[in-house]
């Protein structure tokens, strides 16, 4: 593979200093003149309708500046995720929700929000708010929401009650015909839990109304265009008068608020506008948890046959998801699920049926992974299952089935890169899957076991949705270079990267690169940060606008060196004759032979000009592809499992920066290691989240980190900038499987259930004891 | 009604008016505009907010700012610059340890109480002292690498006198 002077090196992150010495800002640190603080008042039922509601009390008291409610606040139903502004026609986006409606749908829905001059105020005013409810029926669970005994959560429903939104469907070959040519079969339903994404800085705004009418959103949104776009169709105001923009770090977001699944920004605009002043609203640790965005929970069926020989031949997987109160991405979360799951795997015929449903529950929507883990889960778990049953060692099953090059898949794009069967052995080898079979003794209390699950994803949000990037690349004056960027950095090293790739692109040093990112006024619309996109798609939109200001130059530069631009290249930030050295020499002994960017630019100036590149990209998308490994312990006593090691090896083509791509899959195995053994919403029979707190919800810290081991395989992706892929999700993507997989290999015992918690795993072990 | 604290904080004596009910975390951040520590739960259950004072490790957002009173206090804004970086920051910039960056503050702090206490920390040691800051980002494995570099670049250093 190419070396590069700048892609493919661990350069320190931009916001390294800023964030290792306290100074970077946060959406939560952010502090103005006059600035209120806003507090929500949320439901107790899971389901009511409001009867009355009475602000009075609570704005007679001192201090308190605004009350808003579904009676003064806009009317106008929207979808907070970024969905609603990129749903592709003939699809239309979902919008099934108001700031404040007269019905609730879950318990911690908002119902009605306060302005006071500190958060204590506001606190206090929220209990003076008066509000009869009459309670009406819930339901939780999404097998029983489409039935029909049960109530409906919203009455719009095209596809069937509760259906939320329309099905995905997706087909090839010949199913029932496939399943006839089997010689093995398997079938089993799989269900997975309600994961969130607990990113460390709670769902947060602070919102600005200006008196000549425009709005500013300080926000912790990964989707600040999309953002924007929401909030002033629930406004009406023009988008060019609301700036949306992170400050410009974010604590996070793992796919919680792309657009935002908490209503801190439309609650902080709305009272901001009533108040008359700033509005500054950060959101509780507990209302994060019940009132943004989780991942799907859900039933999986898998059919899968197979061959004598191994060789897959009929599919046919379907998935139920709970979407809860209202939509979010609940129709592009089993999409994703069915397109990732089919994927995988040549196999000529194939048939998925994908939908979500309403329930009475927080609202799921984009969780890293957006589906895919859920559906990976199952997959890998029926391909071991298969494996068993054809008498076939599951590392060798996997490396005979998986798709290459060409092979026909139901996407509309291609895949023009694979290094999966790479990724397999290396991992296999790593791992010492050899040992497999030799782990345990007759009469050992701790049961070891080695497994496998593989998977793919994607590098962008399109064909889900529409997908494209701009980007603006400034030369300044004295030749350094400005990039700016509507995508955020939360915490994925985007400020970087993009810089990087700059550099690389443009023949400049870093050094001389500044990035401006996620900031509506400031930088052309992007989709956001997700789908593993940033570095790909706004990769490629650097890339075209590095190739833009470019042009300028050489063409600028190639009248002043007398040759043809096409003998031009940029070095080190000099304009040089290809065939001779560019070298570091002002004076003026010779003919000019080359020329500084930074003396061109001056040039330029002196002549009233700027070079300005504008980078417009519709991308493609490209599949990165992972296998992880894990080794596990199930102490058969008590139940407990340890994951003990995992070996990720990822095909995410060409590396730009390989520390932040290690440092994307260690965590997102983490994440990974938490679903499948001990992270989980619940709730009561009253529709209250069980596990609302960090100390009730069982997040891996730092003594559970099993020996973690990245490897990357790196590929060349002809569609990404200088060959990448994406990778962000890829982590959490087939770590469940790889582990759930490995307990089976030490127990014997197939759960077909996550999180693999103490109690359940004691209940299984004793139940066949 | 409010008091006004007296303490040192990242080594200067410092004054200030709080009420009784305020927290060191509401103090540092709201009072003194020092936002580096940060805020996840306010419950004591995840690190974000964790000050040394006097030697320890805290979470500042359980400490009741008059407990404070007297007392020694250092923040993420008082260990280094950027003309001098306190070694953890250095390796944590250096080892990719950073992601989000909402955790580090607090991931720093903890450190540096351990490494203050114990300059040759064993892997166990190191987990066990940031068992109480939650990182959703990085799975924690720079952030171990991070530290123990820290420890070692602490170490080779020579000591100091007076
Ligand atoms: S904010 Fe203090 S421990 Fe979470
Ligand atoms: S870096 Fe984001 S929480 Fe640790």
């Amino acid at each position: 593979m190419k070396n590069y002077n700048v892609v493919g090196h661990s350069v320190r992150r931009f916001d390294a200093v800023e964030k290792a010495t306290g100074t970077a800002t946060f959406t939560t640190d952010i502090k103005l003149p006059g600035m209120l603080y806003g507090k929500v008042l949320r439901s107790p039922h899971p389901h009511a309708r409001i009867i009355s509601i009475d602000t009075t009390e609570a704005e007679k008291m001192p201090g308190v500046k605004a009350a808003a409610t579904y009676k003064n606040t806009p009317r106008v139903k929207y979808n907070g995720a970024a969905t609603s502004m990129i749903t592709l026609p003939p699809m239309a986006p979902v919008e099934d929700q108001y700031v404040f409606d007269n019905v609730v749908r879950y318990v911690g829905d908002e119902v009605a929000a306060v302005a006071a001059i500190s958060e204590a105020v506001a606190e206090a005013a929220l209990k003076l708010i008066k509000v009869e409810y009459e309670a009406l029926p819930a339901v939780y669970d999404p097998l029983e929401a489409v039935s029909p005994a049960t109530p409906e959560v919203h009455k719009e429903c095209r596809e069937g009650k509760n259906i939320s939104g329309d099905l995905t469907k997706l087909n090839m070959g010949d199913v029932e015909k496939g399943f006839a040519e089997c010689d093995v079969v398997i079938e089993d339903t799989f269900k997975v839990p309600v994961q969130k994404q607990v990113q460390m800085e709670t769902q947060s705004a602070v919102a600005q109304v200006g008196l000549d009418g425009k709005i500013t959103v300080w926000s912790t949104t990964q989707a600040p265009h999309p953002c924007k776009m929401i909030l002033s169709k629930v406004f009406n105001i023009p988008q060019s008068k609301l700036r949306v923009l992170n400050p410009p770090y974010i604590g996070g977001g793992f796919g919680v608020r792309i657009g935002f699944s908490g209503k801190a920004e439309p609650i902080a605009v709305a009272l901001s506008m009533l108040a008359k002043r700033p509005v500054k609203v950060v959101y509780t640790r507990e209302e994060d948890f019940i009132a943004s965005d989780t991942r799907h929970a859900g039933y999986i069926t898998v059919k899968l046959g197979a061959k004598k020989d191994g060789a897959f031949h009929c599919i046919d997987m379907n998935a139920t998801l709970n979407t809860g109160a209202y939509a979010s991405w609940g129709v592009e979360a089993p999409a994703v699920l069915g397109c990732m799951g089919l994927a995988v795997y040549r196999i000529p015929n194939q048939n998925y049926i994908g939908r979500s449903v309403y329930t009475n529950t927080t609202p799921a929507g984009a969780m890293r992974g957006f589906g895919n883990p859920q559906g990976i889960f199952a997959l890998e778990s029926a391909v071991d299952m298969i494996a068993e049953k054809l008498g076939m060692d599951p590392v060798e099953l996997r490396l005979k089935n998986i798709i290459q090059v060409g092979d026909p898949w139901v996407l509309p794009y291609q895949c023009a890169s694979t290094g999966l069967a790479e990724c397999i052995e290396r991992g296999a080898k790593s791992i010492g899957w050899e040992r497999r079979s030799k782990l345990n003794r007759p009469g050992d209390k701790i049961l070891r076991g080695i497994g496998i699950g593989v998977g793919t994803h994607c590098s962008n949000a399109w064909p889900w949705f529409g997908d494209y990037s701009n980007a603006y690349v400034t030369v300044h004056q004295d030749g350094s270079v400005h990039l700016a960027t509507g995508v955020p950095d939360m915490g994925t090293g985007t400020s970087t990267t993009l810089p990087q790739i700059l550099a690389e692109a443009l023949g400049v040093e870093l050094e001389s690169v500044s990035i401006t990112f996620a900031d509506t006024q400031a930088t052309p619309f992007e989709i956001g940060s997700h789908a593993s996109r940033t570095c790909y798609c706004a990769g490629n939109a650097v890339v075209a606008a590095a190739q833009d200001v470019r042009k300028q130059l050489l063409d600028y530069a190639a009248e002043l060196l007398k040759v043809p631009p096409e003998k031009l290249d940029i070095k080190n930030s000099i304009i040089y004759i290809m065939g001779e050295t560019a070298v570091d020499c002002s004076c003026s002994c010779a003919p000019v032979r080359q020329i500084s960017l930074k003396e061109i630019a001056w040039r330029a100036h002196q002549q009233n000009k700027q070079f300005i590149g504008v980078g417009r990209i519709i991308p493609e998308n490209a599949p990165p592809w992972h296998a992880h490994l894990a080794e596990v312990e199930v102490d058969t006593e008590t139940g407990q499992v340890r994951v003990i090691k995992v070996v990720a090896a990822h095909d995410a083509g060409k590396v730009i920066n390989p520390v932040i791509v290690e440092g994307q899959i260690q965590g997102g195995v983490l994440q990974g290691v938490g679903y499948a053994i001990s992270e989980e919403i619940r709730y009561n029979d009253k529709g209250k989240q069980l596990h609302d707190a960090f100390h009730k919800y069982m997040l891996p810290t730092a003594e559970d980190v099993p020996e973690m081991e990245a490897i990357i395989v790196e590929t060349n992706e002809p569609t990404g900038p200088f060959g990448a892929k994406g990778v962000g999700e890829c982590g959490m993507v087939p770590t469940a499987p790889a582990i759930t997989n490995a307990f089976y290999n030490a127990t014997g015992i197939r759960l077909k259930e996550i999180p693999l918690t103490q109690e359940k795993v004691f209940m299984a072990l004793k139940e066949r004891a | 009604m409010s008091v006004i604290l007296t303490f040192t904080l990242n080594g200067e004596i410092t004054e200030v008016a709080v009420s009784p009910s305020d927290t060191l975390l509401d103090i540092l951040r709201d009072k003194l505009n020092l936002v580096g520590s940060k805020k996840g739960c306010g419950k004591g259950e995840c690190g974000a907010c964790t000050v040394i004072m006097n030697g320890e490790a805290v979470n500042s957002c359980l400490v009741p700012a008059l407990k404070a009173s007297g007392a020694n206090v250092e923040t993420i804004e008082g260990i280094g610059s950027v003309e001098k970086f306190h070694p953890l920051q250095e390796s944590f910039m250096d080892l990719g340890a950073i992601q989000c960056g909402f955790c580090t503050p607090g991931m720093i702090m903890s450190s540096k109480a351990l490494l203050d206490k114990n300059p040759n920390p064993a892997r166990e040691d190191v987990r066990e002292a940031i068992s109480g800051n939650i990182c959703r980002c990085t799975g924690y494995v720079k952030i171990e690498e991070a530290v123990l570099d820290a420890a070692k670049k602490l170490q080779e250093r020579p000591a100091r006198r007076g």
